[in-house]
C-alpha cells in the first residue's frame, strides 16, 4: 500500500483510563474482529495484564479503515505498555509511531504517567490527538479535563475528541481524527533497509517473535537480515501482520508494521531499540535511541522450602526466555540457603516476576529488601558497581560513592500537597519544580535517590494522598552520597540477608527501628541473645530478647508422660517481612 | 509390683478457662452410660493386658479417682467404681486411695462415701485463696468454702489432704500469690501441688492468651517471668514450713508423698480407665505404655487404645526425664547398671554441659535439677532425647539462637 494511506499511532493513557476499551471499539468499527470474536479487551492477554489493568507487553495491530474521503487507510495501532518501569520500551514504540491518541478520563484528568509518556511522543516529534474519554459519566467534567490537558501537557485541547469507549459514542470520529491529523509515515521502499524492533517475545512452537516498524527499505521473505547491535546475520523465514489474527505477508514496505520470524532461540537477542537491516546492502548505521536496557532494583529471591530451588532456577529461566530485561544469578545466604539474586526494571517489574513465579509456577518465596546498584569509586581509582549488600567494600577502600537518583514526576491536587512535600523531603528529594497545571492541580517534580523510592515511597505516597497522586520517574543523574551497609547481628553473627545499604543520616534511625522489631520475633531462647546493628565494627543499636525464664510441663495428667516437646518457631521469615516492613 | 490404677472421670459443673483436658461439662444420663462403660473395662481389663502385651498385677496399692470432678457422680456412682475396682483387684488395705475434689462440692453425704469406700486422701482443686482469682478463671468456690471443708474432712479422719495452686492466674500478683502460699501452709495440708498457668491452644484461657484478646481475664494474666518468680517463691516459702519439693510441681511433708504419682515418675505400672487414661506395664522386653482416646465420644464410641512398645532407648529416656523430675535426681550408678556404662558415657558431655550451664548438679553420681533447671526443665529433658525421635534437627542444638 501507498505510505500516504498508513497511520502508525500508540494509544498513550493511564491505567483504568480506558485504553484497551478503546481499542477493542477501534477493532471493532474497522470489522477486523466482529463482536462474536471479541474477547473483551483482545490487546490485554496475559491474565496478569487483566487482572492489574495495565498492558506489560506491547502490540501491534493492523486495521483497514475507510475514511470520509472514501479513501481506505492502513493503521497500525502500536500499543506501548502503560508502567514507568518499561518507559524505555514505550519510548522504541512510541519512536514507530507518528501520531498518538492522548487518551484522559473526564472525570480524573491527567496523571503523572499520562504526563510522562505524552512529553516522551512530543519529543519523538508525534502528533497528539487529545481524546478525552468517559464522557458518559456523571462525574464528568470536559472543561476541567481540556484546561489539565493543556496546563500539564501543554497542548492545544480545543479540538479534542469526546468519547465514551464504553458506550462507542464518538469513537468513528476518532478515526476519522487518526486519519486526518496524523501523518503518514516517511521512509523509501527502495533505501537501505532500517526496521526498529520494538518488541520480541519467546513463542514455544515459532522460537522468538519479533516486532518491528520498517523505516527505510522494504523487508522480505527469505531475505538474508543483520541485527545492527548484535551482529547476527539471520534468515526471514516468516512475515506478517496481526489482525490481530496473525497474517503472513511477503514484504513489509518502509512505513509499515509486522512480526518477523526468524529462527531465533533467544529473546536476548532481539534487544528492543536494535535495527534490522539487510545483510549484503546493510544501512550505513543504525537507527538512533538504542540502550541497553539495564535493572535498576535489585533483591534476592530465595524458596521458602529450601528443596524448591532448581523449581525456581526452571521458573526463573522460561521467564527470562520471554523478558530479557530482567537478570538473575545464582547467590547464596547464610540464613537462606541457595537462591537467586536478580535485577528489575523497577517496582512493579519486580512484582510482576515475583507474582508470576508464585501463580504460574506455585513457588513460595522469600524476598529480601529491594536495593538499588551503586558506583564506588575506590581508594585506588578503579569503580565497582555493587548491587548486593554482601559485596560491599570495607569502608577503607571506599574513596566514595555515587547512587542513582530519578526525576519523579508527581501529579495530586493541591490539599495534599503539603503532606506529599514532607515525603519527599523526608525521602532526600530535591525540588526542581513546583507549579498548578489547572486551579486545583499541582505537578511537582523532584530528584529523589532510587534508593528510597524502592523502600516505602509508593505507599506512602499513596496514604498521605489518600490515593489522590500519581507518580511517574526516570532515572536523571548520579548523587555523591555517604552511603553504608547497615548490618543486623543476632547473638553476635551478621544475618546476611538482613543487610541493607542506606544513607548514613539514616542509619541509626533504620538500625534502631529494625532491631527493635526483630526483638519481638525472634522467639526466647535458653539464653539471653543480643540483637544489634552495625556499621562495619560499630555497633549503632542493640536490644536484648531476654532469657527464657520458663518451659516446664507441671502436670502428668492420668499418668499422661507424652514428651510434649516445644520446638523452637522458626522466626526467620517472620524476621525477613520486618525487613520487608520498614523497607 | 502392685499396680495404681486411675480412673478418669470428665465431669465438671463448669469447665474452667485455664482448663485443657477432656474434661467438660455434660448431662447426668452421660454418666451413667460413661460408668457403665468404664466398669466393663475394668472388668475386661485382663483381655486387654493381654492384647496389649503387659503384664497384669492383681495386686494394687494405689488407685487415684481424677478428673475432671469425680465427686458431681451420684453416690451409686462413685460406689459402684469402687466396687468393681474392689471385684477385679487385689487392693491392699494399706493402700492410698485419692479422689480429686472441687472446693464447695463435698457435702456430708459425699465424705461418708468416701470415706466408706476407703478412700483416705483428697486432692482440693483449691487454686487461689484470692476469691477474685479463683472466680476469674471460672470455680465456684471461695476461700472460706476451702477451709470449711479441710476441717470437715478432717472431722471425718481424712488428713492427708493435697491444695492445687495455679500460678499465672488472672489478676494474681506476687502479693496475693504470697497470700495464697501462706494461708495454704497455715491450713495445715501436708501435701501442696504448685502448677503453673499452661497456656496452650486447649483452654479457651490459653487461645485468648495467644490471640492477645481480653476474654477470660486475659489482659490480667501476669507475664511469664512473674509467674516464673511466683513458682521459686512457692519452692522456698512451702520448703521454709517443712513442706518439702519433691517433684517439680509437689511438695509434702515427710511421709506424705503421693505414691500414686510417684509411680509415673519412678517407672512402675499403672493402669488408667475411662477417657485419656494412661497404662503403663511391664513385660519381658521391657513394657508396654497405651491410652484410651482422648475425647468422650470416641471413647464413648469404642474406639480403640493408642499403643506404644517402650524399648531400650525409650526405657533410658524415660528414666531422665521422669527421673529427673524428682528432686531425688537420677543416680547415673543405677543407670548404668540397667542399662550398661557405655549410655551414661555417651550422655556424659550433656550432663557435663548442663552442670556448666547451671541447669543441672551432680553430687558424685547423683544427677538433679537445680532451681532453674526445674523451670527449663523441658530445655534439659529435650537433651536427653534421641535427636532422631524427635522428628527435628533443631533439638539437637536447643542452646542456640534460632537457625537465622
Amino acid at each position: 500500500m501507498d505510505a500516504t494511506f498508513l497511520r502508525n499511532f500508540a494509544i498513550i493513557a493511564h491505567i483504568d483510563h480506558g485504553k484497551s476499551t478503546l481499542a477493542d471499539r477501534l477493532l471493532e468499527l474497522t470489522g477486523s474482529l466482529t463482536a462474536r470474536e471479541m474477547q473483551a479487551q483482545v490487546l490485554d492477554s496475559m491474565d496478569l495484564e487483566r487482572e492489574r489493568g495495565i498492558t506489560i507487553k506491547a502490540h501491534a495491530v493492523r486495521m483497514m479503515c475507510t475514511a470520509h474521503d472514501g479513501q481506505t487507510y492502513q493503521l497500525n495501532l502500536i500499543d506501548t505498555p502503560g508502567h514507568v518501569d518499561f518507559s524505555y520500551e514505550v519510548s522504541r514504540s512510541l519512536a514507530s509511531c507518528e501520531g498518538a491518541l492522548l487518551v484522559v478520563d473526564a472525570s480524573q484528568g491527567v496523571e503523572a504517567q499520562t504526563l510522562a509518556n505524552s512529553y516522551l511522543a512530543i519529543n519523538h516529534g508525534l502528533e497528539i490527538i487529545p481524546v478525552i474519554n468517559k464522557i458518559d459519566l456523571p462525574s464528568a467534567d470536559i472543561p476541567r479535563t481540556k484546561e489539565m490537558i493543556e496546563g500539564a501537557v501543554g497542548l492545544d485541547a480545543s479540538d479534542a475528541v469526546l468519547i465514551s469507549a464504553k458506550t462507542g459514542q464518538g469513537v468513528p470520529d476518532v478515526l476519522e481524527a487518526i486519519v486526518k491529523r496524523i501523518p503518514p509515515p516517511k521512509g523509501d521502499p527502495e533505501k537501505r533497509l532500517q526496521a526498529l524492533i520494538f518488541d520480541s517475545w519467546f513463542d514455544p512452537y515459532r522460537g522468538v517473535i519479533v516486532l518491528t516498524r520498517v523505516f527505510q527499505g522494504t523487508l522480505r521473505k527469505g531475505q538474508k537480515i543483520r541485527l545492527m547491535w548484535n551482529g547476527k546475520v539471520l534468515d526471514v523465514e516468516t512475515l506478517g501482520v496481526q489482525s490481530p489474527k496473525p497474517i503472513e505477508v511477503d514484504e513489509l514496505k518502509a512505513g509499515e508494521v509486522g512480526f518477523l520470524i526468524a529462527n531465533i532461540k533467544n529473546v536476548a537477542d532481539t534487544k528492543i531499540g536494535d535495527t534490522i537491516t539487510e545483510d549484503a546492502n546493510p544501512a550505513i548505521e543504525p537507527l538512533p535511541g538504542f540502550e541497553e536496557i539495564k535493572p535498576m532494583v535489585f533483591a534476592g529471591l530465595y524458596t521458602v522450602d529450601a528443596h524448591e530451588h532448581t523449581q525456581l532456577r526452571e521458573a526463573l529461566e522460561k521467564l527470562r526466555l520471554n523478558d530479557s530485561s530482567f537478570f538473575f544469578e545464582p547467590e547464596s545466604s547464610v540464613a537462606l540457603g541457595f537462591g537467586f539474586r536478580c535485577g528489575f526494571l523497577g517496582l512493579l517489574h519486580m512484582e510482576i516476576i515475583q507474582e508470576r513465579l508464585e501463580r504460574e509456577f506455585g513457588l513460595e518465596l522469600i524476598t529480601t529488601a529491594p536495593g538499588v546498584r551503586y558506583k564506588i569509586y575506590k581508594t585506588n581509582g578503579e569503580m565497582v558497581e555493587v548491587d548486593n549488600p554482601s559485596r560491599w567494600l570495607p569502608q577503607s577502600e571506599i574513596a566514595r560513592i555515587e547512587e542513582p537518583v530519578i526525576l519523579a514526576t508527581i501529579l495530586t491536587h493541591e490539599e495534599y500537597v503539603g503532606g506529599i512535600l514532607a515525603l519527599v523531603e523526608e525521602k532526600r528529594g530535591r525540588q526542581k519544580t513546583f507549579e498548578y497545571v489547572s486551579s486545583s492541580r499541582v505537578m511537582l517534580h523532584y530528584e529523589l535517590p532510587l534508593n528510597e523510592i524502592v523502600l516505602d515511597f509508593y505507599d506512602r505516597l499513596k496514604s498521605v494522598s489518600r490515593g489522590y497522586a500519581s507518580l511517574d520517574y526516570h532515572l536523571a543523574d548520579y548523587w555523591e552520597s555517604p552511603m553504608v551497609k547497615l548490618d543486623i547481628l543476632v547473638a553476635g553473627e551478621p544475618v546476611d540477608a538482613l543487610s541493607i545499604i542506606v544513607h548514613r543520616d539514616f542509619a541509626y534511625e533504620r538500625g534502631k527501628a529494625l532491631v527493635s522489631k526483630m526483638r519481638q520475633l525472634i522467639p526466647r531462647q535458653m539464653f539471653e541473645v543480643a540483637i544489634q546493628a552495625s556499621i562495619g565494627a560499630k555497633i549503632i543499636a542493640r536490644e536484648t530478647v531476654h532469657a527464657i525464664r520458663k518451659n516446664v510441663l507441671a502436670k502428668c495428667y492420668g499418668g499422661d508422660i507424652t514428651r510434649k516437646v516445644d520446638i523452637p518457631q522458626e522466626a526467620f521469615l517472620a524476621v525477613l517481612k520486618v525487613g520487608e516492613d520498614s523497607s | 509390683m502392685p499396680l495404681g490404677l486411675y480412673l478418669s472421670v470428665p465431669f465438671c459443673r463448669t469447665k474452667c478457662t485455664y482448663c485443657n483436658f477432656a474434661s467438660d461439662v455434660f448431662s447426668k444420663a452421660v454418666f451413667q452410660r460413661y460408668i457403665d462403660r468404664v466398669c466393663q473395662d475394668i472388668e475386661c481389663c485382663v483381655a486387654t493386658a493381654e492384647q496389649m502385651g503387659g503384664r497384669l498385677e492383681r495386686a494394687a496399692d494405689s488407685i487415684y479417682l481424677g478428673g475432671g470432678t469425680p465427686t458431681v457422680l451420684e453416690i451409686e456412682q462413685l460406689e459402684r467404681l469402687f466396687v468393681t475396682i474392689s471385684q477385679n483387684f487385689e487392693v491392699s488395705s494399706t493402700a492410698e486411695i485419692t479422689v480429686e475434689c472441687a472446693p464447695g462440692t463435698l457435702t456430708d453425704a459425699v465424705i461418708e462415701t468416701l470415706r466408706r469406700c476407703g478412700v483416705n486422701r483428697v486432692s482440693l482443686g483449691v487454686q487461689s485463696f484470692v476469691d477474685q482469682e479463683a472466680a476469674s478463671v471460672g470455680r465456684l468456690h471461695n476461700r472460706t468454702a476451702v477451709l470449711n471443708d479441710i476441717t470437715r474432712l478432717r472431722a471425718a479422719g481424712v488428713t492427708n489432704i493435697n491444695v492445687d495452686l495455679i500460678a499465672g492466674l488472672p489478676h494474681q500478683t506476687a502479693e496475693s500469690w504470697g497470700s495464697s502460699l501462706q494461708q495454704t501452709i497455715a491450713s495445715g495440708a501436708p501435701h501442696v501441688s504448685v502448677y503453673m498457668l499452661e497456656v496452650d491452644e486447649d483452654s479457651r484461657l490459653g487461645r485468648e492468651l495467644i490471640a492477645g484478646g481480653t476474654r477470660y481475664h486475659a489482659h490480667f494474666v501476669p507475664d511469664e517471668d512473674l509467674t516464673a518468680d511466683m513458682y521459686l517463691m512457692a519452692c522456698e516459702q512451702l520448703e521454709a514450713a517443712g513442706v518439702r519439693q519433691y517433684e517439680i510441681s509437689n511438695f509434702a511433708r515427710d511421709g506424705y508423698e503421693s505414691r500414686h504419682n510417684l509411680k509415673y515418675w519412678t517407672r512402675q505400672p499403672y493402669l488408667g480407665f475411662g477417657v485419656d487414661a494412661h497404662s503403663m506395664l511391664v513385660n519381658a522386653v521391657g513394657a508396654v505404655r497405651f491410652s484410651t482416646p482422648d475425647a468422650l465420644e470416641e471413647y464413648m464410641a469404642g474406639k480403640g487404645l493408642n499403643q506404644a512398645a517402650v524399648d531400650r532407648q525409650d526405657a533410658l529416656e524415660e528414666t531422665f526425664f521422669l527421673g529427673l523430675r524428682l528432686s531425688r535426681g537420677v543416680d547415673l550408678d543405677q543407670v548404668a547398671t540397667d542399662f550398661g556404662s557405655g549410655e551414661v558415657s555417651s550422655l556424659a558431655p550433656v550432663v557435663d554441659d548442663l552442670v556448666k550451664t547451671g541447669l543441672l548438679e551432680r553430687r558424685q553420681e547423683i544427677i538433679r535439677l537445680t532451681s532453674r533447671g526445674r523451670l527449663l526443665s523441658n530445655e534439659v529433658f529435650q537433651r536427653f532425647l534421641a535427636v532422631d525421635r524427635v522428628g527435628t534437627g533443631v533439638l539437637a542444638r536447643p542452646n542456640r539462637t534460632p537457625s537465622v
